[in-house]
């Protein structure tokens, strides 16, 4: 049966940021050039035909787009300048909103200002809410303990409910990826077992993001660690959420300091700030190809995360500085904008933070089944008439 | 006829002041609207069928560089609006040339014939004025070679200068030429022996032209021919100067794949049949007499004089045809093939002397061989007879061609000489895997297509896809590349690597177009005086071009085009027509005969 | 001895010692560099001291200078035809190893010569008047510059135009490809130019019934035929010196490729039929809509071995023209090129190519021998045609929706070009072309001289080149009257009356038609300006009654039989 090609979804494809793919000529240097293509992945090109066509049902079923760390070697390489880099990024994001069965991501990505609006009506009304029960209960005066403005029990509910609805959101648009790839897009058998034999995929990528180290063996440029900062960034950013998420207590306590939990929130806070700013830094610059064209999601992100890191340091001083109503008034600020961060994380780029495991995971036992399949076929006998 | 000008120019062109034109046009007689569309894209068809309803215009007038683009959607306009749709004229700048001087005349003039739907070139004939019967032609590669020929056999003086020490160009160096597989030397050596015999042409080798002065149908050309060192009458190339020179250099003819003396005949059929002294590496000429000579003390004719200076040649002429021909671009800078440090990565040219029969070994396609530089110590890698023969080879197509950051042109003739190399190697070397890396096959002329099939045939194995890394692996090169009808990547083990060069415009070109004030494209080939209408004319009166110079060519279109000038040069002669500037054309001058050709 | 060349094999000394005991040789010398101007000088001097009547050289390939020699001869005031040359270079020292054997053959070799020459005689090359007006059929563009160039020049012009306008397949073209420039404006210049040229006949529906005679000498007949069969009035002769052959092609038929459905299914267009679409303005489908998607399909007839093998060279900027100019009429609708290979190889072509990819042309790429195919499609698609194909570059068998599907089709010979080719007597490959003398050095010559082909009817090319090689032809017939005269070599074969039996052989067999039969006194006669004395003619005479002149039998056997002298 004949695949259906859709001339018009270039157009959509150019809302999520690949305004170049119509030049690619299919000449195949991206894929030579790529260290991550292999043969079973192969990629850019093929992706990038796939858009041009417009087979939505191959890109939503394929792993490639993840399985791209962006060295940019295809976009410097390619003769047409059609950026195959980026059209890999767009690809990603278009995944995302695919994943997304609620449509929220898809109206962020194609519209910045939705984005902004939502983001801040959620942030005015946890502030709100914020405020009413911080009067209600306590005073400003107060940081922690008997009578605080947001006293750290509180914020661990606080914390939890949102953690939940963005696990379940979360979960829901992982087991969808999980539907996509290995049910609808896999059309032979997957033995169960290579589930659970490739299960350390997930945790070892997840930690060591090793592939994205891979992408930097040929970059010529020296002080160009993207993969360092980018894990440093991604650790403390995991250790944070943990320590809110169940050790919120202990850090938000009084004058008396826990350095067993401090000890890492200092260090994922480094982690944070370096990531941040060296991420910022490159995108205001341009100076390497990735870095060429920022989607709008892209600045969301990044502001985003260097207002709630700051908030977080400035909240900090002031309560070690014994300030209590500047620290209160400061983590207000930091709530209202760790919110809705939390809240759009599901449907936005934030999301590759499980998509990309994920995506090795499926990749490995997929390349599993292949093999297992081609063994199969192999052994099966030939008969000669 | 109410008419409507329209400027359809989306980005700025430099040397055009478009309101000015516009400003112009405006008091144009009829003319009833002029509108300035800078916008991209265009406004819609709703608001063009607006301004025609509102101006009720009869005919339209669309200006700008290339205004064709914008043809089809006013076309829809009119059509809708009911008018005639034959009444749009295109009144294209880049068509009829505005980039030499008065440039703003010439635009307005475009658009003034335009608006009385007069052709242009039809009301800028330039007045004749009487015509000298000699012709120059700079460049003695296959193309000069014809159209002297040509204009020779007609009875004709004709002056053909070469920068060189020989005329035959790049085809000299060719073994084979495609698709009909016939030596390249047996089909050009008999016309460059006529040459060298022919009662009307004078020879110039070594020489460029450093000045012209004068009007179209008498130039003046101050040539400067450089020394020779060698007298060309009494030379009869015996070779013994070569064996005593101990000058050892790169030789050009050779491709830099082998050696030369100081003192050397580029190759045995050259034309001039005479030695001559390179006098950047004779140690004689650069310590300034003192050392060395050998060869002078040698020549038995006594022929050699190494004080011989540069002369300066004036001639007078009426026509000067342009046949500087091509070069190959510099694949050093396109770093990813390794060329210049892997040793079997080899450019096309090089592979071609390195396949003839009269190359360094002799025809025999091997790989290179190490050896110990004597003098350095230092390992090099050289093509020796006995090297050993490839098992495979990778042909690699575009290197640098179709290439945004290199040519963003198509070279036009790669595909084929690379299907060529591929039958050669298959022909000379048993049992060895031949691999072509490709993206489009441009097969196009007359049994092009067919040769394709038949190198398919012949076992190559043609791999759809570009590769772009060479790699060294274990003493091994590696070629990866995707094989996309196949879809898969695939890297080959290879010993040798042709790598399908682009071609750009020779060195001199920048220079002569200076002096003899001939315009060129943004790709820097000549840009000839009408796409379609007059491929081989300029600008400039009594000016023409030939070959590969005007844009990248295969040899049926060269010797077409050599021909085809002949055709200019000789129709010259005996009517004044067409020699004047297009560009010396006043505007008053194609105003006032656009307005004669309009009353009848 | 040419430098090392010969004698770094052959022992030179030696065979001129042998030679100069042969009777009748006066003197035998060896030269380093006889073809240079000194060795030269020598000969002339020998031949004036000793008064030499025959001269034989022992050097390189006539090929290379034989001319030289000949020339060298005249200058001494000896006819050039009492010189022989033997070649000791190409036939001897290139190709043998052992000096004492080569030595051997190189006497052989030169004794053959001095056999040989012995018996040649004086001939005088003699030369035909050259007539100065031109016959040029067909007014296309290629053909109308071809008129333009030659009545520029001063000449008159026969024009022959089958049609009732001038312009030929241009006049249905609205922009050429690649920069959009107008064909309009081209054919305008030109044919105002040609109506009101003083020099130039044009002979509107007309066609060339018969050509007779030679080069610089033909006569030709013009017919017109004016719409109504059988009713044809009386055929104009003129006098004519050359013949420029301009019949460009014709358009593939689309409906041969069954299932395109060309002819059933309404949309489905040629594209010279949508030419017509973009000249008036209205690019929509039958039912008068305007068409979402546009599918364009390239090589149709053209690279298929069950059509043409060849590339029709055109078509695929023609197909980038078509995708802009829809896209600029309808920005609205999709456009998905389906081609083979993209032949965007001239000037300014590969940026061509690369702006309509900035338009978002969707390009599909297909196998040559796979061809795409055409179905209806379904009510609920939101297009009216599907089709079908396998798409190489995605791997995938995939359906392109479309409601407008333009056929690009190829060029053919002209089904007339095989009578036309009779008439001038030139001859046509497989496909219909016309066959140039030489396809790389001559490609507007013929084997019959006289006869020049340029353009289309050549094998497909595009304007410039077409216009390109129109001038090139120009130019030879230019070059033939600026002379006046036309030499004509005296190497022709010629008929000794009394012994011919009038078995006619000799006629058909002539490849240059060079041999005409007198029906009065039944013998042939062979024109000599237009024989190449090839002797085709001499070898099949059953009656020996053809004589090549310098190639005499005597001449040969004698030649034959001092090769066995030694």
């Amino acid at each position: 049966m004949a695949i259906r090609v859709n001339p018009t979804f270039i157009d959509e494809l150019d809302r999520f940021g690949a305004e170049d793919v119509q030049l690619c000529y299919q000449c195949g240097d991206c894929s030579t050039v790529c260290p991550h293509a292999d043969d079973v992945y192969k990629f850019p090109r093929k992706s990038m035909r796939s858009l041009q066509m417009g087979l939505e049902q191959k890109i939503e079923t394929s792993l490639e787009p993840w399985l791209c760390y962006y060295c940019g070697q295809c976009s410097t390489q390619c003769p047409r300048e059609a950026d195959p880099g980026e059209t890999m990024m767009s690809l990603r994001r278009w995944l995302i909103s695919r994943y997304d069965f609620t449509g929220i991501a898809r109206k962020f990505f194609k519209s910045r200002r939705t984005e902004v609006m939502t983001i801040f009506t959620v942030a005015l009304l946890t502030g709100v809410f914020l405020i009413y029960y911080g009067f209600s209960g306590g005073s400003l005066s107060i940081y922690d303990g008997e009578g605080a403005f947001l006293p750290s029990q509180f914020i661990h509910k606080f914390d939890l409910t949102i953690g939940s609805i963005l696990l379940i959101f979360l979960l829901a648009n992982a087991f969808h990826m999980w539907y996509l790839i290995m049910v609808k897009g896999t059309s032979f058998y997957v033995p169960w077992w290579s589930y659970i034999k490739q299960f350390y995929q997930l945790p070892w990528h997840f930690f060591t993001q090793k592939r994205y180290s891979e992408c930097e063996k040929k970059q010529e440029h020296p002080f160009f660690m993207p993969w360092f900062i980018h894990l440093g960034l991604m650790l403390g950013y995991v250790t944070m959420l943990v320590l809110v998420m169940v050790f919120i207590e202990q850090l938000q306590s009084g004058p008396d300091i826990r350095w067993s939990v401090h000890i890492f929130g200092y260090l994922a806070t480094i982690g944070l700030v370096t990531g941040t700013v060296y991420f910022i830094r490159n995108r205001l610059k341009k100076n390497y190809v990735q870095y060429k064209k920022s989607h709008g999601t892209d600045w969301v992100f990044v502001v985003l995360l260097s207002i709630i890191v700051l908030t977080g340091i400035i909240q900090h001083i002031f309560h070690r500085t014994g300030l209590n109503e500047l620290a209160n008034i400061t983590y207000v600020i930091h709530l209202m904008s760790v919110v809705p961060w939390l809240l759009r994380m599901p449907f936005s780029k934030w999301a590759h933070l499980i998509y990309r495991p994920l995506a090795m995971y499926f990749a490995e036992i997929r390349r599993d089944a292949l093999a297992r399949q081609e063994k199969m076929i192999q052994s099966v006998p030939v008969l000669i008439k | 006829m109410r008419t409507g000008v329209f400027f359809c120019q989306t980005e700025d062109n430099s040397s055009l002041n478009i309101d000015a034109i516009a400003k112009y046009a405006a008091n144009l007689p009829e003319v009833e609207t002029v509108q300035i569309l800078r916008l991209k894209p265009l406004p819609g068809i709703n608001f063009i069928c607006e301004q025609i309803k509102s101006n009720n215009l009869e005919r339209i007038v669309l200006a700008g560089d290339i205004p064709g683009y914008y043809k089809p959607v006013f076309t829809k306009a009119v059509a809708l609006t009911d008018g005639n749709t034959d009444e749009i004229r295109l009144a294209s700048f880049q068509e009829h040339g505005t980039k030499g001087e008065n440039a703003m005349d010439r635009a307005k003039a475009i658009v003034a014939c335009a608006t009385m739907g007069i052709p242009f070139p039809l009301a800028a004939v330039p007045g004749g004025n009487p015509v000298n019967h000699a012709t120059l032609i700079i460049g003695g590669g296959i193309a000069g070679i014809q159209s002297a020929l040509e204009i020779a056999n007609a009875g004709k003086q004709v002056y053909l200068v070469e920068q060189t020490g020989t005329i035959g160009g790049h085809m000299a160096m060719f073994d084979k030429t495609f698709p009909t597989l016939d030596c390249a030397a047996c089909i050009l050596t008999p016309k460059m022996v006529t040459v060298g015999q022919h009662e009307m042409i004078r020879l110039l080798t070594r020489s460029n032209v450093v000045a012209v002065t004068g009007k179209p149908g008498s130039y003046r050309v101050k040539i400067r021919q450089k020394a020779r060192f060698v007298d060309i009458k009494s030379c009869v190339a015996c070779n013994q100067c070569t064996e005593v020179c101990p000058v050892k250099v790169k030789s050009e003819f050779d491709a830099g794949i082998s050696l030369r003396k100081a003192i050397y005949i580029p190759f045995p059929q050259a034309v001039p049949n005479a030695y001559l002294v390179d006098e950047t590496s004779c140690v004689n000429i650069l310590s300034g007499g003192e050392k060395c000579g050998a060869c002078v003390k040698k020549c038995p004719k006594e022929c050699i004089n190494l004080n011989e200076t540069d002369k300066i040649i004036d001639i007078e002429v009426g026509n000067i045809i342009l046949a500087t021909g091509y070069e190959f671009l510099d694949v050093s800078k396109i770093e990813q093939y390794g060329y210049g440090i892997f040793p079997n990565v080899l450019t096309s040219i090089e592979f071609e002397r390195l396949t003839n029969a009269s190359g360094t070994t002799g025809g025999r396609i091997v790989t290179k061989s190490r050896v110990i530089n004597k003098k350095t110590g230092k390992e090099e890698f050289i093509f020796s007879p006995e090297g050993m023969p490839p098992k495979s080879v990778a042909l690699i197509h575009c290197v640098g061609s179709r290439n945004k950051k290199y040519n963003p042109y198509c070279s036009r003739v790669c595909c084929m000489y690379s299907l060529k190399f591929a039958h050669l190697i298959k022909e000379k070397v048993p049992n060895v895997n031949v691999y072509e890396f490709y993206i489009d096959m441009r097969a196009f002329g007359k049994g092009y297509e067919e040769f394709a099939e038949r190198i398919k045939q012949e076992g190559t194995f043609v791999v759809r896809g570009h590769s772009a890394s060479v790699a060294m692996r274990n003493e091994q090169m590696v070629v990866r590349g995707e094989d996309i009808f196949n879809d898969r990547l695939v890297e080959f083990y290879v010993d040798m690597v042709v790598l399908a060069v682009g071609l750009v415009p020779s060195r001199g070109t920048e220079e002569i177009s200076r002096i003899l004030g001939v315009q060129r494209d943004s790709d820097g080939w000549f840009s000839e005086l009408d796409y379609n209408g007059s491929p081989t004319d300029t600008d400039k009166g009594g000016i023409y071009v030939a070959g590969m110079c005007q844009a990248p060519k295969d040899i049926p279109d060269t010797v077409a085009q050599a021909s085809a000038v002949a055709a200019g040069v000789l129709g010259s002669f005996t009517s004044g027509k067409g020699i004047g500037h297009m560009s010396s054309l006043s505007l008053s001058e194609i105003e006032s005969r656009a307005k004669k050709i309009h009353a009848i | 001895m040419c430098g090392t060349n010969i004698a770094k094999i052959v022992d030179v000394e030696a065979v001129a010692k042998y030679v100069s005991g042969i009777p009748d040789v006066v003197l035998a010398k060896t030269y380093k560099y006889m073809c240079s101007n000194p060795g030269q000088e020598m000969i002339i001097q020998d031949i004036r001291e000793n008064h030499l009547n025959r001269v034989v050289v022992a050097a390189c390939s006539p090929n290379m200078h034989e001319r030289t020699f000949r020339n060298a001869l005249r200058s001494a005031g000896l006819n050039q035809y009492l010189f022989e040359m033997a070649n000791i270079r190409e036939q001897c020292s290139w190709v043998h190893k052992d000096p004492e054997e080569a030595t051997e053959k190189a006497k052989a070799l030169v004794y053959a010569a001095i056999s040989r020459v012995a018996f040649h005689e004086e001939l005088e090359s003699m030369s035909v008047n050259m007539c100065p007006n031109v016959l040029v059929i067909g007014g296309g563009i290629t053909g109308m510059t071809a008129a333009l160039e030659l009545a520029d020049a001063g000449n008159s012009v026969h024009l022959i135009e089958k049609d009732n306008h001038l312009g030929g397949n241009l006049a249905r073209i609205d922009l050429t490809a690649p920069y959009l420039y107008s064909a309009r404006d081209l054919l305008t210049e030109k044919i105002t130019r040609i109506m009101n040229h003083k020099q130039i006949h044009v002979y509107f529906e007309s066609r060339l019934t018969d050509l007779t005679g030679f080069i610089g000498n033909f006569k030709a007949k013009i017919q017109s035929l004016n719409g109504k069969p059988g009713k044809i009035n009386k055929p104009v002769e003129v006098d004519i010196g050359n013949v420029i052959v301009c019949t460009g092609f014709k358009e593939f038929d689309a409906s041969r490729i069954v299932h395109y459905g060309y002819g059933k299914l309404p949309n489905v267009i040629t594209s010279f039929e949508l030419e017509k679409m973009i000249r008036a303005g209205r690019i929509e489908t039958k039912e008068g809509k305007i068409p979402k998607y546009v599918a364009i399909i390239h090589c149709v007839g053209s690279r298929s071995q069950e059509f043409h093998t060849y590339c029709s060279r055109v078509c695929c900027m023609t197909a980038l023209k078509y995708a802009h100019e829809i896209k600029s009429a309808n920005p609205e609708c999709y456009i998905s090129d389906i081609y083979i290979d993209m032949h965007a190889f001239g000037k300014g072509h590969e940026d061509f190519y690369r702006r309509s990819s900035e338009a978002k042309t969707l390009f599909l790429m297909y196998e040559k021998e796979d061809r795409p195919v055409i179905h209806k499609a379904s009510l609920k698609d939101d297009c009216e045609m599907l089709i079908e194909v396998n798409e190489k570059l995605s791997g995938e068998l995939i359906e392109i929706p479309a409601d407008l599907v333009i056929l690009m089709v190829g060029m053919e010979a002209r089904e007339d070009s095989h009578e036309i080719a009779r008439i001038v007597n030139i001859s046509q490959d497989k496909h219909g072309w016309f066959i140039e003398s030489h396809p790389k050095l001559e490609p507007v010559a013929t084997t019959t001289d006289g006869i020049f082909i340029a353009g289309t009817c050549v094998a497909p090319k595009d304007i410039p080149d077409s216009v390109a090689q129109a001038r090139a032809a120009a130019a030879r017939v230019l070059a033939r009257i600026s002379k006046g005269k036309i030499e004509v070599d005296a190497l022709f074969s010629e008929v000794m009356e009394d012994r011919c039996s009038g078995c006619r052989f000799c006629n058909q067999l002539c490849p240059y038609s060079a041999i005409e039969f007198d029906e009065v006194n039944k013998h042939s006669h062979i024109i000599s300006a237009l024989c190449k004395g090839c002797g085709v003619c001499v070898a099949a005479c059953p009656s020996a009654a053809i004589r090549g002149r310098h190639f005499t039998d005597q001449q040969v056997l004698a030649q034959v039989d001092g090769l066995f002298e030694v």
